[in-house]
């Protein structure tokens, strides 16, 4: 597996660096315009030419998805807290811990909008939260059970010792009281033609 | 190596990589709390061939006939991530170990997101 993905590392490279060439060399007027109609009209000589070409252009679609595999792959790696049980290891994506949250955020009325980033290092995990409030609530109340709340079922859901740090950032605060306002005018509208009834 | 071979009196048994993702797929969806098999890119254009059994697990076989499995998993709000993971991989080991009799090295679970039940 390894080599198959060295050697989509290498033609990738390859390819990218023959495109650049080209580009360069046509820039510098080394390569004229006739040169590369012509290479273009090889690839639709005849049969043979036009599967070659559909070949190579399947064969760098494979080598483009392997490729994205790769790197999402790679950083899918990275980012996961992992332990080890006696049948094996047990990893679990941070993306998870970040959904876990944004639940947990719905259970506070005050909170409108909430996007949880969780890093996990040596030293622990750390989460912070940039969060969109609603005008009528008690920021140091909420912000101090959320980080509570937060702590404590992460530690509880995950089942990991290590210390948790949990770090609010409020982003905006909207207004309640203008909200319910806006509202109140969108009920108040009365549909075209209500006033008239059928006798 | 793609399957799992033993031999008997009468001949060779192999067992098939895709059964033994297939066992496991199955005692994983059994464990409460584990909403569905996760997966990658690959996983993804397998379900849309309709080769479900293939979504996600992926399964090793070493020279001394040892299993090693990747378990991907999408867990559901309010149930303990940890518990589950371990049941699954109990789950697991139990049932292949029942069904085949192949000695497994190891069962690693990756929890990859948490979705409303």
């Amino acid at each position: 597996m390894r080599f198959i993905t060295a050697l989509a590392l290498f033609f990738y490279t390859f390819v990218f660096f023959l495109f650049g060439g080209v580009l360069i060399a046509f820039a510098l007027d080394v390569l004229g315009v006739q040169n590369i109609y012509k290479v273009v009209e090889l690839m639709q000589l005849n049969m043979n030419t036009k599967i070659i070409t559909g070949a190579a252009g399947a064969f760098l679609i494979l080598v483009s998805i392997s490729i994205a595999q790769l790197i999402l792959g790679r950083f899918e790696k990275e980012k996961t807290i992992a332990f080890n049980t006696a049948t094996g290891q047990v990893t679990i994506a941070l993306q998870a811990v970040e959904d876990l949250i944004r639940r947990l955020g719905q259970h506070f009325s005050g909170i409108k909008e909430l996007r949880p980033n969780v890093i996990a290092s040596k030293k622990g995990v750390e989460v912070n939260l940039r969060v969109i409030l609603q005008s009528e609530v008690s920021i140091p109340d909420l912000t101090s059970n959320l980080q509570d709340m937060i702590k404590t079922r992460v530690q509880e859901l995950l089942g990991i010792e290590e210390q948790i740090t949990v770090k609010v950032h409020i982003a905006k605060i909207i207004s309640y009281g203008e909200k319910r306002k806006k509202g109140e005018t969108s009920e108040e509208i009365t549909p075209p033609y209500s006033g008239y009834s059928r006798k | 190596m793609e399957k799992e071979e033993s031999r008997t009196d009468l001949g060779a048994v192999r067992i098939h990589k895709d059964v033994i993702a297939s066992i496991a797929s199955l005692a994983s969806l059994e464990i409460e709390g584990v909403k569905k098999i996760g997966g990658d890119l690959k996983a993804n254009i397998y379900e849309l061939l309709g080769r479900k059994e293939k979504r996600g697990i992926k399964v090793e076989i070493d020279r001394n006939d040892e299993v090693r499995l990747d378990v991907p998993l999408v867990v559901g709000y309010g149930f303990n991530v940890t518990d589950v993971a371990r049941n699954v991989q109990e789950n697991i080991q139990q049932s292949l170990e029942k069904m085949t009799n192949l000695t497994i090295k190891e069962i690693n679970v990756n929890v990859q997101r948490i979705e409303k039940e």
